[in-house]
């Protein structure tokens, strides 16, 4: 290699890295080659591939991992060249490891819990298990973090062992490190195109910044509350000074007419005091909840468009009390930002000048808490900080039981766990209530403590001054030193004010890291938005589509398959094959798969998500009603609809027959989750929804799957006019469902096993022969018994 | 078929590679090439192994390992220990947070290694108020079989997380 290769080995970013190749590491060329890798290189590692690789062989990629074959945290290199395979691994006899194309016939990366190991095996058979009599090796151990680039890696050998065009299978392999890239490094979170910075890590902006976006558009508002505030605050540090007029002037000397305009003034000081505060509060509480609303709206609007990846993630308990909790916290907070803060420095300023002109010794003696009362709030601060997170996940906790239970209510009494229910629901409130109890023990503790030393402070003025005003009466008056000590009990609410301030914050803070971490959270990505064909024909095509919902198990493996416009597809298999997933990544529900899926030839990604959905009827296995009357739950999603449009699809779906029976007819009020019907009744309504949406593009999870024979024939003739001339996937269990089907597709553990007519399939004799005859089996035997029972 | 459960000496194990042995029962059976699984990975790691054959299909479960001769158990335990990889966290060295993203640097069992936790109630989870179960955002899991033999700045550092 050469020097001048060797010293400048550096990342270089997506865009500057040309055109063709962008979205991962492009270490500087080996011997003249350009490779790609998932980091950049140390000089030690080139070291090594340049002692490992003989000259002549042309390095293609490799793949930094973080764990030797015992499974320890070390660093492992694989590096792939057009010749062999390396693998670099300390704990390897001589360091390195090698191993020819040719003695590979199947190269995999076996899972095994949160690591996994790539398996390079003579194994040539077809079939989906591994036989491990064939003699195989156990090649590289890897985390989960790199599982990924690794099944890359392993479908490369593969293809190229079977002697695939290597540049071909290179290309799909720097895709897969390209989705690599397109992971933050630092917060993981998806990046809209790869290479892109991070929006979460790149906002240096501080989290008050990012909520002063809502406290704008009432600046004005705030700024009036703000000048009231200064004025009541203002109004308020007269009374003690006309104390010292009464006690020094007024009183001793007996003046009754200065005694009632002194009381007149103080009445008019607590008429503007009182009169102008009730006005600043309630524009104040105005104003307040204004921003609470738009916030409360704008995290909901957020929650709509998170991808249901966070939602596979984070629980509706939790997003929940964001919503409705943490809005209000940060509301408070952001009131007494704007507003408290200002009127309690103006409150501590004006009180210190007063003071000062006064007395100043006395001043100065009354300050001497300060240092303690400030140094006490920094203590509390770090203290109280993670009870309040404590107790907000202890409150999320409460809050996920009743999501999860209260709609749950009927299994609750299926089951009679009613007490069992509450006992749960009793020891996580007691958990709450544990942890507020601690916390509660600092929150409270604190202001007292604060409260006493304030009130030393006082007992230091009292004495001093006391003896003051007795020795010398003309340097401090009785009146002084009563409107002092008033001044002083005064000065220390705004003492206290920002001793506490440190409380809120913190709490605020809590709130708003979780609000924001919905408001800034990556939506669901629309690269496309505005570019759309008129309208969708239906040829999808999937093209080497792999998925896992997370890392850690494959749902999805090496799917390809074309259905034209027009076909009627049948998907079966059995549970937890991966048929419901096929319809999750056709609906965009996720988007972080490999490969592609192509609709009319169009990436699904490059075309308008808005647009999209709107052209696919879902039919789903348990429809989702709303809690609002039929008529709107059909005409759901679907704007400016006739009324007759609405009866028509009914009718289509045959559910006008049943709606047209009920009291209330189409305004029948569903209860949540479209409690009050039945489940083939539900079924309809979500065909009627689908009828009147006109989708080019249809999907039918097991509609058919949880009704009777006599419903279900009613809904297959639903559905049989609801088919009549769409692209139609279909998931059924009953294979009678599908006898529209023009095309079976078979599913079994993530992968398409048989795929072609119903006819084809028979012949086949495989998995789908064996179901069709299994099926019929089970339909005699039904009908046999159904006839026994009639005689 | 009744389910198969293996106890006391009832059956032979040898091991066959990193995570697989075959099995030869008391009355002859044999079995080849099957892989040990945890039925409770969490909370049961010495009870109830599963026994999985090349496709996938249980042939046989383990009730409790330890009443199996300790040669066996020797065996079970290695391709156990061999296909989980759940590092055992023993010291805290650093904890930050920043946008929602907690970044542990820590010290295992398997050595030292960055955590990164991306949401707080789904990474991480108190078990029995002295377990921790740690699943990073690439879906690596770790634990803290027990806090209080933590040291005490590594429990100031998580337990503000619990």
């Amino acid at each position: 290699m050469s020097n001048e290769a060797n010293q400048k080995i550096r990342p270089r970013a997506a865009e500057d890295a040309g055109a063709e190749r962008k979205g991962y590491i492009v270490n500087d060329p080996f011997r003249g080659n350009e490779f790609i890798a998932n980091k950049s290189l140390t000089q030690e590692d080139v070291a090594k591939l340049e002692a490992a690789i003989p000259q002549g062989e042309r390095l293609l990629f490799v793949i930094i991992g973080d764990l030797n074959i015992h499974s320890k945290y070390a660093k492992s290199m694989l590096a792939v060249t057009d010749k062999l395979i390396y693998g670099f691994d300390q704990a390897f006899p001589e360091g390195v490891k090698t191993h020819s194309y040719d003695k590979v016939k199947r190269a995999y990366a076996k899972r095994y819990y949160a690591n996994a190991m790539l398996i390079l095996s003579m194994d040539d058979s077809k079939s989906e298990y591994v036989d491990r009599s064939k003699e195989y090796t156990n090649f590289i151990r890897f985390s989960n973090k790199v599982a990924s680039l690794y099944d890359a890696a392993a479908r490369f050998i593969q293809n190229v062992a079977a002697g695939n065009d290597i540049e071909d299978e290179l290309r799909i392999v720097a895709v897969a490190f390209e989705k690599q890239f397109c992971v933050c490094p630092k917060c993981g979170r998806t990046l809209i195109r790869p290479g892109a910075q991070c929006m979460n890590c790149q906002s240096k902006n501080k989290v008050v910044a990012k909520l002063a976006k809502y406290i704008l558009p009432y600046k004005y508002e705030l700024l009036f509350c703000m000048l009231l505030a200064i004025i009541t605050t203002g109004v308020a540090l007269v009374p003690p000074y006309m104390t010292r007029m009464l006690v020094d002037d007024v009183l001793p000397n007996g003046r009754k007419d200065k005694l009632l305009m002194c009381v007149l003034m103080l009445l008019v000081t607590y008429v503007v005091q009182y009169g102008v505060g009730a006005i600043r509060s309630y524009r104040l509480k105005v104003a307040g909840d204004k921003i609470v609303a738009d916030l409360r709206n704008d995290v909901y609007e957020k929650a709509q468009h998170l991808p249901m990846r966070f939602y596979d993630r984070t629980s509706t308990g939790s997003v929940i009390n964001r919503i409705s909790g943490d809005s209000n916290t940060i509301q408070a907070f952001m009131l007494r930002v704007t507003q408290e803060v200002v009127v309690q420095f103006f409150q501590l300023v004006g009180i210190i000048v007063i003071m000062f002109t006064m007395n100043w010794q006395l001043t100065l003696l009354s300050l001497i808490p300060v240092p303690f009362v400030v140094m006490g709030s920094r203590t509390f601060g770090k203290k109280i900080h993670p009870y309040y997170r404590r107790i907000w996940r202890r409150w999320t906790a409460v809050t996920s039981i009743l999501t999860d239970t209260i709609p749950g209510i009927r299994v609750i009494k299926a089951f009679a766990n009613e007490k069992r229910s509450v006992d749960n629901f009793v020891k996580y409130n007691g958990e709450w209530l544990k942890t507020d109890i601690k916390a509660s023990k600092i929150t409270t503790l604190f202001p007292n403590i604060v409260g006493f030393v304030v009130t030393c402070g006082s007992l230091l003025i009292w004495g001093v001054g006391g003896s003051l005003v007795i020795d010398d009466p003309g340097f401090v008056s009785a009146g002084l030193l009563v409107s002092f000590i008033s001044y002083t009990s005064m000065f220390y609410g705004p003492v206290n004010f920002f001793a506490n301030f440190n409380d809120s914050y913190q709490g605020a803070l809590n709130a708003a890291e979780r609000i924001l971490d919905i408001i800034d959270a990556e939506p669901e990505v629309d690269f496309a938005k505005g570019k759309h064909p008129d309208r969708l024909k239906g040829r999808i095509e999937f093209k080497n589509v792999n998925f896992s919902f997370d890392r850690s198990k494959k749902t999805l493996s090496n799917v390809n398959l074309v259905i034209e416009p027009g076909d009627i597809v049948g998907i079966v298999g059995t549970t937890g094959a991966g048929k419901s997933t096929l319809i999750n990544l056709l609906m965009r529900y996720y988007d972080h798969y490999d490969g592609e899926i192509l609709m009319d030839g169009i990436n699904i990604k490059d075309i308008d998500m808005e647009f999209y959905r709107s052209e696919i009827g879902y039919v789903q296995q348990e429809p989702m009603m709303f809690h609002e009357t039929i008529y709107k739950n059909i005409a759901y999603g679907v704007e400016n609809v006739q009324v007759e449009q609405v009866i028509h699809a009914a009718e289509v779906a045959n559910a006008h027959e049943f709606i047209a029976r009920l009291p209330d007819g189409y305004d029948t009020l569903l209860g949540e989750r479209g409690i009050g019907l039945s489940g083939g009744e539900r079924q309809r309504l979500s065909i009627a929804r689908a009828v009147l949406k006109n989708p080019s593009i249809l999907f039918l999870d097991e509609a058919t799957a949880s009704v009777d024979s006599e419903t279900e024939s009613l809904i297959q003739d639903a559905i049989d006019n609801l088919i009549h001339g769409r692209t139609t996937l279909m998931i059924a269990h009953r294979l009678s469902t599908l006898r529209k089907a023009n095309k079976i597709i078979v599913v079994d553990k993530g992968e398409i096993i048989e795929m072609g007519s119903p006819e084809e399939l028979i012949a086949l004799q495989g998995k789908y022969y064996k179901l069709v005859q299994i099926q019929t089996m089970s339909d005699q035997t039904r009908k046999m018994k159904e006839e026994e029972r009639f005689d | 078929m009744a389910r198969l459960y293996i106890e006391n000496d009832m059956a032979r194990f040898t091991r066959k590679d990193i995570t697989f042995v075959d099995m030869e029962l008391y009355d002859g059976r044999k079995f080849e090439n099957l892989e040990p699984h945890r039925l409770f990975p969490m909370s049961g790691l010495e009870k109830y192994i599963t026994l999985l054959d090349e496709k996938g299909v249980e042939q046989a479960i383990i009730r409790d390992m330890r009443t199996l001769p300790p040669k066996d158990r020797e065996i079970i335990e290695g391709c156990l220990e061999e296909y989980y990889m759940i590092p055992k966290i023993t010291r805290i060295i650093d904890c930050r947070e920043k946008y929602g993203v907690l970044r542990f640097e820590v010290e295992t069992d398997r050595g030292h290694v960055f955590i990164e936790i991306r949401n707080i109630v789904h990474g991480l989870k108190l078990l029995y108020g002295i377990r921790v179960l740690i699943r990073d955002i690439n879906d690596n899991r770790y634990e803290i079989p027990d806090l209080r033999q933590l040291d005490k700045h590594s429990r100031q550092l998580i337990d503000s997380f619990l």
